[in-house]
């Protein structure tokens, strides 16, 4: 923070001696032009193995459906009770489907679609990132959190009361500004999943041996594993890599966040301790559950469920394309990369990793996956802690955000709070973080070889 | 007399009830509730833990307590003193030990106002020889390993050294980064069968020069293996995979309550009579520490001799899910 605060105190100096002065360093802003992601697997999209395109398009279709309750004014089934948003591709959108937050926050209109009733929480706003909320712990009788009693579920800012659909379905939604009075609430924006098919086949001996690798940096970095609870082999998905596989984690997200029951998450889902003795009202369950399901009356694409359409979507996408000039041409990009590594990013952001051999397309075969993460759980220090616990990540450890596709995104961190890529850096260093020392090494770079450093990252 | 006794309690209570200002009903968990004077959680600190590191007792030092103090870093359980470079401070702490043994010690740099090609920094680290995934078992297999290791674009500007700092054995190992213009010189040494580096950092290789000259007033221990600290009376000789079959006489499995499938490495404190004095869990989660701790108090170890004479030992043990390894560490690790 304290870069940026230096910047805009030198920029307001400067304009008045020079208007239009700016930093020497500034992040260049999301990269225009086209979309650098959104595409399936090259093999995918030369249909080898035959069919294996029309089930990407289908999964795609399925990820860009718009949920309902019932199916009768949108298409998809099975919204709410209680939600964040009504399709996966509203908040997993920039910039093409399966990335992430976009410009204009989608859930703004979720709140009062057909016909709901929502207040819009204050952290909500139209041009703000998508978020969801947790309450880290849960309140006592008086209101107060009670630091004895982790919560961590996340909160869904909507319910269905008042939609056409709903019928007589009355919730109430969570207190928000309650939550916020007491400092007991922290945000997610949505973690884009370009190349998620890649990450979900790197081996986990291959993440060992890089691992192993950095044991001896002098950085003061030494990260570890989220496991999976059923098997304990090295979950991967997720901000502190909670989620073993993309179908988890398509399951968990379609359940949470758009309250649709299926056959990974079989219930409709109440809030974290609510009325857990008779669960939700009887007529705000609307539909039989699981709402998603296989079908059983077809054999021809559409047998399988959503959630298994959302895994092979996510599974099939190319990771993402950097661009080699944009912005600064590529002498700076280069020399940013070159600097990257030098400074210890490289540590934890692991530019490459190979997948294993795969079973259902050759773009997932020994592939080369430029993800820029070693999925590993990194302490990140008081600045960034949010006090959620995921598996074995406790309340400052998250997982390193792989930053392929960076260029064009729009908002960072786990919580989306800032917009501004130098910010994000300065966020790595605080009390008790791994990165402190890279980013005091980023710190001590001339300003003309911060700006190579951004310049590559906005190249991604 | 029995009900009448209930009776008044029950009223006073109904009666202030209905004195007491109304909140709504606090729902299922309190997710709806509302009390403007309710307690604000406190910001920027972390109030939920995974696996973290802790201790038997608060008395026995361990490596993650040194703190700077008097513009001196302190470490009681190396038996170290570091006096700062005038100027310089620790503006942020490390993160906990990690779940291989590594520690960050202390990250010490110039005050803010230092800036361009004066800035530079020290990171005191420890790697846990018991606990380390390079296969190493001394200081300078760790720093070969270190080297080996080094991003292809960086240029060693002085290989693996022997050398005396402070009157002792020290690794020296200078590398820089030519596109960053940083130089680095890790200085590294074993005590109670731990690396300790001392990785100074700058792009003024002047003054990385100067501070590993200062390096040379610190003080340490007499001498790695040697007896006597810096801070308290004898110290426990240090041997790896000590707790074996034939040490261990008796041994109590922990029960743990819930599976996390992570790592806990512990070292423990053996006395003279072959009980566990001390424990320290570099990374565990609480009541994996408890479960440990009331199994550990109960294990008798056959008392080590030297001379003749029993002398405590420290020790490391692994809890929970074994680290998958991909390259096994090289046997050794002790400091007799």
């Amino acid at each position: 923070m304290k870069a940026v605060k230096r910047c805009s105190v030198l920029t307001s100096l400067l304009f008045l001696f020079f208007a239009g002065a700016a930093c020497a360093q500034s992040d260049p802003g999301v990269r225009g032009g086209a979309a650098g992601a959104g595409q399936p697997l090259a093999s995918v999209a030369a249909n080898t193995p035959v069919t294996i395109l029309d089930f990407f398009n289908d999964g795609l279709g399925r990820f860009s459906e718009v949920d309902s309750v019932s199916g009768t004014i949108e298409a998809g089934v099975g919204l709410g009770p209680r939600f964040n948003s009504r399709s996966c591709a509203f908040c997993h959108a920039q910039p093409a489907v399966g990335g992430t937050s976009p410009f204009t926050n989608p859930q703004v209109t979720d709140a009062s679609a057909d016909g709901a009733r929502n207040t819009i929480p204050s952290f909500v706003t139209a041009n703000g990132p998508v978020r969801e909320a947790r309450f880290p712990f849960f309140f006592n009788s008086n209101g107060s959190p009670n630091t004895n009693a982790p919560n961590g579920g996340v909160e869904d800012l909507f319910t269905i009361t008042g939609r056409s659909d709903a019928g007589a379905c009355s919730l109430p939604q969570p207190s928000f500004a309650q939550a916020q009075a007491t400092n007991n609430i922290i945000f997610r924006i949505p973690t884009p999943v370009f190349g998620a098919g890649l990450i979900e086949n790197i081996d986990d001996s291959t993440l060992l041996a890089n691992q192993n690798a950095q044991a001896g940096n002098g950085l003061g970095v030494s990260g570890t594993f989220n496991h999976n609870g059923n098997d304990g082999t090295i979950s991967r998905f997720g901000w502190k890599a909670q989620n073993k596989s993309l179908l988890i984690f398509a399951g968990e997200a379609y359940n949470v966040e758009q309250g649709v029951s299926n056959e990974a998450f079989t219930q409709e889902r109440p809030l974290p301790g609510e009325d857990q003795s008779t669960g939700l009202p009887t007529n705000c369950r609307i539909n039989g559950t699981p709402e998603d399901h296989t079908n059983f009356n077809t054999t021809a694409l559409g047998t399988s469920s959503d959630v298994v359409g959302f895994a092979i979507f996510m599974r099939l996408l190319n990771q993402p394309t950097p661009s080699t000039t944009t912005p600064g041409g590529a002498a700076s990009i280069s020399r940013g990369r070159s600097l990257f590594s030098a400074i210890g990013c490289a540590t934890c952001h692991t530019p490459s990793l190979t997948t294993a051999s795969s079973s259902l397309t050759a773009g997932l075969n020994g592939a080369t996956a430029n993800l820029f993460s070693d999925i590993e759980i990194h302490h990140m220090g008081t600045g960034l802690a949010d006090n959620v616990s995921q598996g074995g990540a406790g309340g400052d450890q998250f997982r390193t955000s792989p930053l392929w596709g960076l260029g064009q995104r729009i908002f960072f961190l786990h919580d989306g709070r800032t917009a501004n890529l130098l910010a994000a850096i300065e966020a790595h260093q605080s009390n008790g973080s791994e990165a402190t020392q890279v980013e005091e090494n980023f710190d001590s770079l001339s300003p003309s070889q911060q700006q190579d450093l951004l310049n590559f990252l906005r190249s991604l | 007399m029995r009900l009448a006794a209930l009776r008044f309690p029950l009223l006073v209570t109904l009666a202030a009830s209905l004195l007491l200002p109304v909140h709504a009903a606090a729902q299922d968990g309190g997710d709806f509730s509302h009390n403007p004077d309710a307690q604000k959680l406190p910001t920027n600190v972390i109030l939920l833990k995974g696996a973290w590191s802790s201790a038997s007792d608060s008395s026995t030092p361990i490596p993650e307590s040194g703190k700077v103090a008097e513009s001196a870093y302190h470490n009681d359980y190396f038996g170290l003193r570091y006096a700062l470079h005038p100027g310089w401070l620790e503006k942020y702490a490390g993160p906990p030990p990690s779940d291989s043994g590594y520690y960050v010690l202390a990250q010490l740099r110039p005050a803010d106002t230092s800036k361009g090609a004066t800035r530079g920094s020290l990171l005191i680290v420890a790697q846990d020889l018991f606990f380390t995934p390079a296969p190493a078992s001394n200081a300078p297999e760790l720093i070969n390993y270190a080297q080996s290791h080094l991003p292809a674009d960086y240029k060693v500007e002085r290989p693996p050294t022997e050398i005396r700092v402070a009157g002792h054995s020290f690794v020296r190992f200078d590398y820089g980064s030519p596109v960053a213009e940083f130089h680095w010189s890790v200085l590294a040494t074993q005590v109670r069968c731990h690396v300790l580096e001392f990785v100074f950092n700058s792009r003024d290789s002047k003054l990385v020069e100067n501070l590993v000259q200062d390096l040379d007033q610190m003080k340490l221990p007499l001498e790695p293996g040697a007896t006597p600290g810096a801070s308290s009376g004898d110290l426990p000789i240090c041997i790896k995979d000590y707790a074996t079959e034939e040490n261990v006489v008796e041994r109590v499995d922990p029960v743990f309550t819930e599976r996390h499938f992570n790592s806990i490495p512990v070292r423990v404190i053996v006395d003279k009579d072959g009980r566990v004095k001390h424990i320290h869990f570099l990374s565990a989660f609480p009541e994996q520490a408890k479960a440990i701790a009331d199994a550990l108090f109960r294990w008798r170890f056959r008392p080590y001799l030297r001379d003749g004479q029993p002398v405590e030992v420290e020790t490391g043990l692994w809890f929970g899910q074994m680290p998958r390894r991909v390259a096994a560490p090289s046997a050794g690790a002790v400091n007799e």
